[in-house]
Parts: structure tokens; C-alpha cells; sequence
């Protein structure tokens, strides 16, 4: 049973991770429009220029 | 038949067709063609694929006269006011008309992407907003917004409120504290798992203390972080002196807390941090729910209060430059063309027209202007051109001050005692009151288990499910109401909704349908009734006068010439060689007969009277058949329109009590009286001379169509103009009451029944939490059923 030991500080260390995604989630928006992203993969993004849109978004 | 687009009726097959994912689709009306087309065009046909609601039915006149006014937006005394510029980017929030699902978003995301010089869309459908970055170099604002508009939906820069920031913020910190409570909660109950099939023996002593700390490390930020509203709650009460559930829920956390951190740190006796985990974790739910039901209602409010400039046309020195209304000062003169908004309250000091005061009187009949008389700010010139001095600045203009009326009506608003808050209040002095005697009975009996005793009298009692009973069922009735096209700004209100027993309603607009149209025709000529009616239409093209208007939907086939206007009488013109004079009986040459009395519009040539027009604004569809359903609260008409109009409508409807000629202020009266006199009034309205009694009903409602200003007063405003949508919102009113009463039955009857038990010490905490998980679900399970399709119906 001593292996206990060793695996539930690992255990406590992943939900930290969880707990920190989970905040930087919260604080990046990422809840604010529930509706809306859960269809958001039905749709095609086959669109080049808004592709490279997305880049130069990146790069400000 | 149905538009492929909206969703409507298509009144005219094979008119507008589009081909849409490779079939031929019908469309109702060439502006919801053009929408589909621009859809399809853009290769965003996707859209149809995926959307779960009709698209709202796009206008094309309305689409031009906006597309005309957007360029307003461009100057940059007005963007200062709504956007955010650093040096490349212009930044703007929209407020946007007609998403009604993800499609929606998705359809605007990808057609603003592809224009250049637009950076970033964000489109959030809960919020019905969008945040757009633009170059300003590249490309104006007044583009960006027409091509939303090109779509078919309505963006406009808004003013967000202040308050609204900071709702944010606590939506963001509630979200936090209920992530890491759920977080926790389940490493907690995972260990606890492992101690309670420890209780049967092969469990080591040192696994058993290892678990218990880890259990309390893991608890520890739960107890401080995700609690801490509660303890704040409970401190303001206690500071306020009163109690409120916040008091007995931050006993419980602490004294389960602090009893199980002594069990671990003295290595004996029992640990209950899992109960304290789960607790604080569903009563954070049921107050993010109620939280949120709240947030969304704040922003739908905050999307009606659009920003929409007025501008003026000054004239100086011989030449006329634009400016903005609110810059304008006494003594200026300004220029009103035909069919331009006057910008701020004035004297007319050249020329003479009608001008329509609906939006200020709530009355459509235009009034006539001419040189020396008062015209006020928001009414439209509607027939020709006027010079104006100004002799108010906007601040002081007629429209602010209902707005300030409106304001100070708002404040004398009744307060809303909830249910809830009542019960709970007597509920918790007995929970501590009961909770302190066990524990000092069985402390007296010297029971070492006195503590634990008291700790499962509290948990078991908790008034979670109690708390969760109100929120949840207010959040799915309005829910369930919004989708029906009723928009509620506060859930509360579904509780005063009950307790109405009269309602006002205004007159025109909202009973009627706030135009005019055709009633009656009495043909003396010997031609048919189509014949005349397409002549009088020809000529009616020609006129400004609203009255006009009601001849629109009849076909007008003549060319006419010579065209002469008389304003206040009405119009002649030639016909095929011929005189024709149509307007009021004071114009007629010849002698109306008396029989004719109910007719106000008449036709004549030389040798003789065609015809008489019966024109008036007629009631709305489903008024009579709405109100009969309302027959269990008292009706009453509170319009200042003219008292044998009054009558006339209130005899049409049965309706006993009506108060004409009102202005707000005395509108605002007649309600106060009422509710002295101990009514719950609703008002139903629409115009702006409605607001003020608006704000200060109990309940206000504003129709469909309504002015902004009256969404703005009220508390639910009805998004499809129909008056049949008003019963429904009562029998929803006394549904959800019912459904509150169920489960603050089922809540309290729980408790009490497991409050012996608790207190006889048969119950631990462990066993009180879950008991109070289950009723919890239970509550929440039967206010789902509200949402459900059966109760719609």
C-alpha cells in the first residue's frame, strides 16, 4: 500500500494543473457563450483567407 | 407554404425563389430573397444546414432607409463615445437584432472575416453581442454595420451599463469557486470512498491518518476560497442584525470543518471533510444558477438601450453644416427637411407640415405645425421642409423630461417581498434555536458524540434544497418564456405576476394596431368597389398624410397628374382627362349626407360624390380573444387619446373603466391612486408617454414594435407583437408559483422529517449530505419540467 504514498501527491499535483487550466479557462472567456461553441465544429473552416487572417491575428 | 428563410407564411408561390443547397427554395418577400441570396452568394449556405431557429423576416424598404442613416455613425464625435482605439485598431462592441442560434454567429463571424480591414468578430450568441477590430484606415464603421445589416440582422453601437462589468466579474469569480469546489469535492469523495470501506477493518492506522491529511489539504481550499461568499453573506446579516441562510450554512461549514481538523491533527475520531466539500459544492450551484438567470436578464436590458445619434442641420450665415443635437443652444436656427427626426424642442419660425408626436403622445394622427408653434425633440417632420429656432437644449428637451419622470417613477416601484426570503428567515432562527438544544441535551447527557450530533442537525436541515427551490424554477420558467418570445428582465417578477389584479392597458399601439386602415367603403358611384378604391389609391400614392397609408395594400393603377396638396384637407389630381378631389368632407364640393357620418375619407369629381372611406385604426387580431382569457383580474384603459376613441375601443373589448386624454403625468396618477388604493397593477404599453406609468406598475409590459424607450421601462417586454403571448405569461406565472410551492413543500417537508432522526443522533453528517443531495435533485427535477414541451401547450 505504500505506493499510496507516491500516487496521491501525483494526484494532488494533476488537479492543481486541473484547478489552474480550469482558472485561465474562466479568466480567457472561454465560458462566457456556452451556445455557441458546441456547433462550432459542424461548420467548414475551409476558408484560406480567413486562415491567414488567423496568422496575422496571431502575430500582433 | 413556408419562406425557406423566416419561416413565415409565403403569400405569393414562385414570386422569390432562391436556390439554396442545390434546391429551389421560396421565399415570402424579396428582402428575405436578398438576405438568402447575399447568404448564398458568400458561399455561407452552411448556415441552413445547421441553424435550430428561423431567421427573423428581413425588411427591404426598412433595409434601404437604415443602409441611408448608417454614415451617421462615421463621425467621430459620436465614435468617441462607444469606441476603443489604439494606433492600428479600432474596437467596438455590438449590440446585434435576430441571433437566434449559433448558425447565426457563425454566418456574421465568417461573412465580417473576409472584408478587409476588419480584424477580430467575436459573436456571443447568449448575449446576442458582438465585439468587432477594425483598421480604421481601411474601412468604416458605417461598412461594417451594413453589411450585418446586409444579412438581415440589426447592429448597433450600445452603451453597455455600469453595473454590468461588474456583473461579469462576479459571473467569473462564482464560475472559479464552483470549478475548484467540483474539482476538489471529487479527489475528497474519491479518499472518502477508500476510508468508508476502511470502517470495515483492513485499512492500516498510518494509511488511514495519511488519508485523513490529504483529505483536509484538499478540503482547505474549499472551505477558504469557495465558501468565503457565504461567511460574507453571513457577517452583513449578522451586521444588519438579522439572519439569513448564509448564517446557518457558514455554522455548519465551520463547525464540520474545524471537528474534522481536530479529528485529524489528534489522530482520533471521525473526519466528515467530504461532507463539508459536497455541501459547499451544491450550494454553489444553485446560486451560480440564480446568479446567471439574473446576469442574462441584465444584458437582454442592456442591449435595449441602443445608441442612436440625432443630428441637426444648422443654419448660419446663409449656410447649413451638420452637427450633433446635444451641441445645439437656444437661438440657433435649424433645418427639418420632410421626413428627418426634429432634433430638439423648437418654435417654427418658416413654413408648415405635419408632425407625427406618436413617439411623445402615443397618438399617430399627425398634428399640424406652423410658424410659431412648439415642436418637440424625437417627432417627425413629416410632410415638408421647416425652419426652426431652438429654444431648449437637448438636456431639457420634452423626451428627457418623461425619461426623468420615468426615473423618479422607478424609485416609488413597489419592492418585491419573496417568498423564499420570508420562510427562510423564520426557518433559520429555528434550525440554530433547535441545532444549540440538541447539542446542549445531549452534552447534558454527557454523550461524547454531542458534537457530531449537532453538526448532522445543521447538515440535514441545511435549506439547500430550500434555496435551490425558488432559482431553479424561476430560471426555467423564464427560459421556457423567452423562447416563446417573452423577454423577462427579472425573474422575480413571475411572483408579482400572481398577485395582479388590474391591468391598464394604453390605447393606440398597444390594444390597436397603431396605423390606420380601411374599415368601410360606401360606393355612390356606379362603378365597382375595386375600380374606386384603385383610384383613390393612385391618389393617395401622392399624399404624406398617414391616412394614406391605409390605402397601401390596394393596388393603384391610374397615372395621375396635376397633383395639388392641401394640408389638412387633403388632395386633388387628374384622372384620365378628369378632377378628383379625396380627402376630408371640408373639402368635398358636394354635400355629404348625413348617413355617412362614420366615414372620414371622402372621394368626389365635378359632377358628383363617389365614394366615402371608413378609416381607422382597428383593433389588433388577437385583442378581444386575449383579453377574455384575462378575465380574472380587472381591465382598465389609460390612454391620452380623445375620450369617444377611448369609448369606442373599450365598448369593442367590454372593457368598464377607461381614462382618457392623459398625459404621462396624469397617467402616472391614475396608477399611483390604483395603488393606494391596494391593486397590483400591470401596465401594458408602448410609446414613450407610456414610460413613466411604466416604471412605476408593479408589472409593465411593453408590446412588440414598441418605442425603445418603453423596452427600456419595462419589465417584459413581448418580442412578437401579438397580446395572445400576455395570458400565457400569466399561466406560466401561476405555474412556476405552484412549482416553487411544490418544492419548498417537498424542501422543508424533507427536513423536518429527518430533523428527528437528526437530533435522536441516528443520522450522521455523512448520511445527511447525501439525503440533502437527493432532495436537491429532486427539486431541481421538477422545475425542469417546466422546460418541458407539454407545459407549453
Amino acid at each position: 500500500m505504500s505506493i499510496l504514498y507516491f500516487l496521491i501527491p501525483i494526484a494532488i499535483l494533476l488537479v492543481t494543473v486541473a484547478v489552474v487550466v480550469f482558472f485561465w479557462a474562466v479568466k480567457s472567456g472561454q465560458f462566457e457563450d456556452l451556445e455557441r461553441h458546441g456547433t462550432s465544429i459542424l461548420f467548414e473552416e475551409d476558408d484560406v483567407k480567413q486562415e491567414k487572417q488567423h496568422k496575422e491575428k496571431d502575430e500582433h | 407554404m413556408h419562406c425557406y428563410h423566416c419561416h413565415q407564411e409565403v403569400t405569393e408561390p414562385q414570386r422569390y425563389t432562391t436556390e439554396v443547397l442545390g434546391e429551389m427554395r421560396q421565399m415570402c418577400c424579396p428582402g428575405c430573397q436578398a438576405v438568402a441570396e447575399a447568404i448564398v452568394a458568400n458561399g455561407l449556405e452552411d448556415y441552413y444546414k445547421f441553424r435550430t431557429e428561423p431567421a427573423s423576416r428581413a425588411d427591404e424598404k426598412m433595409l434601404q432607409t437604415t443602409l441611408d442613416k448608417l454614415s451617421l455613425y462615421d463621425q467621430p464625435e459620436l465614435q468617441e463615445e462607444f469606441v476603443t482605439s489604439d494606433a492600428e485598431h479600432n474596437t467596438i462592441q455590438l449590440s446585434v437584432e435576430g441571433i437566434s442560434c449559433a448558425a447565426c454567429a457563425w454566418l456574421i463571424e465568417k461573412k465580417l472575416s473576409v472584408i478587409p480591414g476588419i480584424v477580430q468578430v467575436g459573436v456571443n450568441v447568449s448575449a446576442r453581442r458582438a465585439l468587432v477590430r477594425w483598421q480604421q484606415n481601411r474601412i468604416n464603421l458605417s461598412d461594417i454595420l451594413a453589411a450585418i445589416e446586409k444579412l438581415g440582422y440589426h447592429a448597433l453601437p450600445f452603451q453597455p451599463q455600469q453595473h454590468e462589468e461588474q456583473f461579469k466579474q462576479t459571473s467569473q469569480s462564482f464560475l472559479k469557486r464552483l470549478g475548484l469546489s467540483g474539482l476538489m469535492t471529487m479527489q475528497v469523495m474519491m479518499i472518502a470512498f477508500a476510508l468508508y470501506f476502511g470502517l470495515f477493518g483492513n485499512l492500516d492506522d498510518d494509511i488511514r491518518i495519511f488519508l485523513h491529511w490529504v483529505s483536509l489539504l484538499l478540503t482547505l481550499p474549499v472551505v477558504l476560497i469557495s465558501g468565503a461568499g457565504f461567511y460574507r453573506g453571513a457577517i452583513r446579516a449578522l451586521r444588519a442584525g438579522s439572519v439569513n441562510m448564509d448564517v446557518p450554512i457558514t455554522v455548519a461549514i465551520w463547525a464540520l470543518f474545524i471537528a474534522s481538523a481536530k479529528a485529524t491533527v489528534l489522530e482520533q475520531g471521525e473526519v466528515f471533510f467530504e461532507s463539508v466539500c459536497m455541501f459547499i459544492f451544491l450550494l454553489l450551484i444553485s446560486r451560480y444558477l440564480e446568479h446567471k438567470s439574473r446576469h442574462q436578464a441584465a444584458l437582454i436590458s442592456a442591449n435595449m438601450s441602443q445608441y442612436v445619434p440625432v443630428t441637426a442641420r444648422v443654419i448660419q450665415d446663409g449656410k447649413t453644416t451638420d452637427c450633433l443635437a446635444k451641441t445645439l443652444k437656444p437661438g440657433q436656427v435649424v433645418l427639418v427637411r420632410s421626413g428627418e427626426t426634429i432634433p430638439v424642442d423648437a418654435i417654427v419660425t418658416e413654413g408648415k407640415s405635419y408632425v407625427d408626436e406618436s413617439m411623445l403622445t402615443g397618438e399617430f394622427s399627425p398634428v399640424v405645425k406652423q410658424s410659431g408653434d412648439r415642436v418637440f425633440g424625437g417627432t417627425i417632420n413629416q410632410h415638408s421642409a421647416l425652419t426652426l429656432e431652438v429654444s431648449r437644449p437637448l438636456k431639457e428637451a420634452l423626451v428627457n423630461q418623461i425619461i426623468r419622470l420615468q426615473d423618479q417613477a422607478m424609485l416609488s416601484k413597489p419592492a418585491i417581498s419573496q417568498l423564499a426570503d420570508k420562510v427562510a428567515r423564520y426557518f433559520v432562527f429555528a434550525v440554530l434555536i433547535i441545532a444549540a438544544l440538541t447539542y446542549g441535551f445531549w452534552y447534558w447527557q454527557d454523550n461524547p458524540d454531542a458534537f457530531w450530533i449537532m453538526a448532522a442537525v445543521l447538515v440535514a436541515t441545511c435549506p439547500c434544497a430550500l434555496g435551490l427551490a425558488t432559482p431553479s424554477a424561476l430560471t426555467c420558467a423564464m427560459a421556457s418564456l423567452n423562447h416563446r418570445g417573452v423577454l423577462l428582465k427579472r425573474a422575480d417578477l413571475l411572483e408579482v405576476i400572481t398577485r395582479v389584479d388590474q391591468v391598464a392597458f394604453d390605447k393606440t399601439g398597444t390594444l390597436t394596431q397603431g396605423r390606420f386602415s380601411l374599415n368601410g367603403i360606401h360606393n355612390l358611384s356606379d362603378e365597382p368597389d375595386a375600380q374606386l378604391l384603385s383610384r383613390a389609391a393612385s391618389l393617395e400614392h401622392y399624399s404624406e398624410h398617414p391616412i394614406a397609408r391605409a390605402f397601401d395594400p390596394y393596388p393603384g393603377e391610374y397615372s395621375v397628374s396635376a397633383i395639388t396638396t392641401q394640408p389638412g384637407y387633403g388632395l386633388s389630381g387628374e384622372i384620365e382627362g378628369c378632377c378628383y378631389r379625396l380627402g376630408s368632407a371640408r373639402m368635398m364640393r358636394h354635400a355629404v349626407p348625413e348617413s355617412l357620418g362614420e366615414c372620414n375619407v371622402f372621394l368626389e369629381n365635378d359632377l358628383q360624390l363617389l365614394g366615402a372611406f371608413s378609416i381607422t385604426d382597428s383593433l389588433r387580431e388577437e385583442a378581444p380573444a386575449s383579453l377574455e382569457q384575462l378575465n380574472f383580474c380587472e381591465k382598465l384603459i389609460i390612454s391620452g387619446d380623445i375620450q369617444q376613441n377611448v369609448d369606442a375601443v373599450a365598448s369593442q373589448l367590454g372593457i368598464e373603466h377607461c381614462y382618457a386624454q392623459c398625459t404621462p403625468e396624469q397617467k402616472l396618477q391614475h396608477l399611483t391612486t390604483l395603488q393606494q388604493q391596494g391593486h397590483v397593477v400591470m401596465m401594458v404599453g408602448d410609446g414613450i408617454n407610456d414610460t413613466p406609468v411604466m416604471a412605476a406598475a408593479d408589472v409593465s409590459v411593453a408590446v412588440g414594435g414598441a418605442t425603445d424607450l418603453a423596452k427600456n421601462a419595462a419589465d417584459i417586454i413581448l418580442v412578437t407583437p401579438s397580446l395572445a403571448l400576455l395570458p400565457e405569461l400569466f399561466k406560466m406565472a401561476r405555474k412556476t408559483r405552484r412549482k416553487i410551492i411544490q418544492n419548498m413543500a417537498w424542501a422543508l417537508g424533507y427536513n423536518l422529517s429527518v430533523l428527528p432522526l437528526a437530533v435522536a443522533g441516528f443520522l450522521t453528517p455523512w448520511m445527511g449530505v447525501i439525503g440533502m443531495s437527493v432532495s436537491s435533485i429532486l427539486v431541481v427535477g421538477n422545475s425542469v419540467r417546466l422546460l418541458t414541451k407539454r407545459s407549453s401547450s
